[in-house]
Parts: C-alpha cells; sequence; structure tokens
C-alpha cells in the first residue's frame, strides 16, 4: 500500500480535531443560531459526496468502454464513499432541517433527489457484492446514472421552491464564517483523498489475490 | 500493538461519543414549553402543558388572550448528535477498511507460504 496514505489519513484526522476549534469561534447565523454550526460538516460531506459521484462515473466509463481494471477498483472505492458521505448528509441535514424547518424531513426536490443518488450507489455496491459474474459492468452502468443525478440534484434549489438554501449562501458567505468553512472542506478533501487511496489498493490486492488463487490451481 | 488495536480503540470512543451525542438528540429535539429565564438543561423534565381554554361564545379581543404556548427546541443536542454521527461514520468506515485490508493481506502472506512450500 502507497506510503503516503497512512499519513494522509493522519493529517486528515487531525484537520478533524482542529475543525471544531475554528467552527465554535465563528459567529452565530442571525436567524438559525447554534443549529447553523452544522453546516461547517453537512455541506463538505454534500460536496465530497458529488465529487466520489463524479469520479465513479468517470471510473465506471473508462471501465465499460475502455475495458481498465483499474478504473473499476476507482469506482468501486468512490461508491463506498458516495455511500458514506452520503449518510452523513442524510443524517446531519434532518438534525438541522428539525430546528431551522421545524420537521425532520420534506419531500421537496433537493432533499428527495439526494436521497434518491445515495440509494443509486447502495443499489451499485449491492449489485457488485450479490450480482454474480458481470456484476461489474452491470454496476458500473448504474454508476452512470448516479453521475447524470448529481446535476439536478445541486440545481434543484435554484429552479424550483425549495426550503433548501440556495447554492448562493457559499458565495455571499460573511468573512469570518469563511476560515472555518474553507478549513472544514480541505479536511474533507485530505480525508477523501487518503480513503479513496486506501479503499483502491484493496480493490487491487484483492485482485492480484484472485489471480494467486487461479494461479495455484493451475499448477 | 497500539496499530493493531487501533481500530477497537477509535471505533470504541466514536460509539460512545456518537451514543451520547445521538441520545441527546433525539431527546432533546422534543418541543419543550417555554422556558423559565434560567438555561434549560436537556436532562430536565419539561413542565406539564396547561389544559386548553374552554370554547369562547362571545367575541375576546387579541390583547385579552393567553399568551401562546411556543414550541421550543434546543439546538444544542442536534449539534452535538451531527457531529457525533459525522465522526462515528468516518470511524466506522475506516475500521471496516482496515480490517478488510488486514484479511487480504493475511490471505496473500498464507499463499505466499503455500506457493514456497510446493516450490
Amino acid at each position: 500500500m502507497k506510503r503516503y496514505l497512512s499519513p494522509l489519513l493522519f493529517v486528515a484526522m487531525v484537520m478533524f480535531a482542529i475543525a471544531p476549534v475554528l467552527i465554535v469561534r465563528a459567529p452565530y447565523e442571525s436567524t438559525m443560531g447554534l443549529v447553523q454550526k452544522i453546516f461547517y460538516y453537512h455541506v463538505p460531506s454534500a460536496m465530497m459526496m458529488f465529487t466520489s459521484a463524479f469520479v465513479c462515473g468517470i471510473a465506471s466509463a473508462m471501465f465499460l468502454f475502455r475495458g481498465r481494471a483499474s478504473a473499476d477498483h476507482i469506482a468501486a472505492a468512490a461508491a463506498e464513499l458516495v455511500v458514506v458521505f452520503g449518510a452523513i448528509v442524510l443524517v446531519t441535514g434532518p438534525l438541522w432541517a428539525r430546528k431551522a424547518w421545524g420537521v425532520w424531513w420534506e419531500w421537496d426536490f433537493r432533499l428527495t433527489s439526494s436521497l434518491l443518488l445515495w440509494m443509486i450507489f447502495v443499489a451499485y455496491l449491492l449489485v457488485r457484492k450479490y450480482g454474480g459474474p458481470g456484476s461489474e459492468k452491470l454496476a458500473a452502468a448504474m454508476a452512470l446514472f448516479g453521475m447524470a443525478d448529481v446535476p439536478f440534484v445541486y440545481v434543484s434549489v435554484n429552479i424550483w421552491r425549495t426550503l433548501h438554501p440556495k447554492t448562493t449562501v457559499i458565495p455571499e458567505l460573511p468573512k469570518p464564517m469563511m476560515g472555518p468553512f474553507w478549513f472544514s472542506v480541505a479536511a474533507f478533501v485530505v480525508l477523501y483523498i487518503a480513503l479513496l487511496g486506501i479503499r483502491t489498493a484493496l480493490g487491487r490486492e484483492r485482485s492480484e489475490l484472485e489471480r494467486a488463487f487461479l494461479d495455484l490451481e493451475e499448477e | 500493538m497500539i496499530c493493531r488495536n487501533f481500530g477497537r480503540i477509535a471505533v470504541s470512543l466514536g460509539l460512545l461519543f456518537a451514543i451520547v451525542g445521538l441520545t441527546g438528540a433525539v431527546l432533546g429535539a422534543q418541543p419543550r414549553e417555554r422556558q423559565p429565564a434560567v438555561r434549560p438543561s436537556v436532562w430536565e423534565v419539561p413542565p406539564q402543558p396547561q389544559p386548553p381554554p374552554a370554547q369562547q361564545n362571545e367575541f375576546v379581543p387579541l390583547k385579552d388572550l393567553p399568551p401562546l404556548q411556543q414550541e421550543r427546541i434546543p439546538a444544542a443536542p442536534l449539534v452535538m448528535g451531527a457531529y457525533a454521527f459525522v465522526w462515528v461514520a468516518l470511524l466506522l468506515y475506516v475500521w471496516s477498511v482496515w480490517r478488510r485490508v488486514g484479511a487480504v493481506q493475511r490471505e496473500l502472506a498464507d499463499l505466499r507460504r503455500r506457493t514456497e512450500r510446493k516450490a
């Protein structure tokens, strides 16, 4: 396994330990107060979920159309990360919504399409695990649909009437909130790269193990 | 030895933190009566709600109506629960990947030994 991955994971954990200190020092939002602090983990998780869906979709396309086995390992790793970060988004969001909107969940376009995106990649993992021979290609095709869903999820708040804040919130963030927010984003990015690398290496080692077993049987 | 137990220690701490945080979030997110000026504790039993007023038979001006019972949801348990969940989810995933890596490396080492014995 590549030597830089463990130190990268350690750096990410340290950044995650520092982030709450910066978040506590950030000013309170005027209408939502303390509950708005969930924003500093909820939004970066959503960014990583979207990024991972794109990585999975692109890697799946390379696996389907170019036949690259290494792309399949990256796609499987990215799909797991979509599910992990998606779960974080879908749990932290309702905890925030309970206070901000008075309800845990609302079937508006942003929330519903995010849930659908998460379910597509859960289905990807189930197909890979239980689909039998050839399931990698079927799962790769599903990942293309998952990737196509991401732009809809992102622009939904700007096009349709939803409870969810619009995408203009980030560019218009006050300066004292920008620092903690972008530090959280950086922590999530470093963690994402480390986890993607480690999980991809696991996929590669599994393939080597299968090849070694086949060679042993042939002998 | 620390590396071997790292996964278990990390998951145990993360789970403990998450259980406390999530329990506080679910309990604390129940609507509460308007509290007095003293800062309310999450673990306090909320005061019993007042019975609804009797049906009125005549016009009553707004200023004479009793004050509305406003729903107050404390934010701290929700924030704690959210952060606890993030930590637990990430630590669980790291532990899961570490476990799978360990299993694959053990099988690879075992396979190498069998190949060497055959040779």
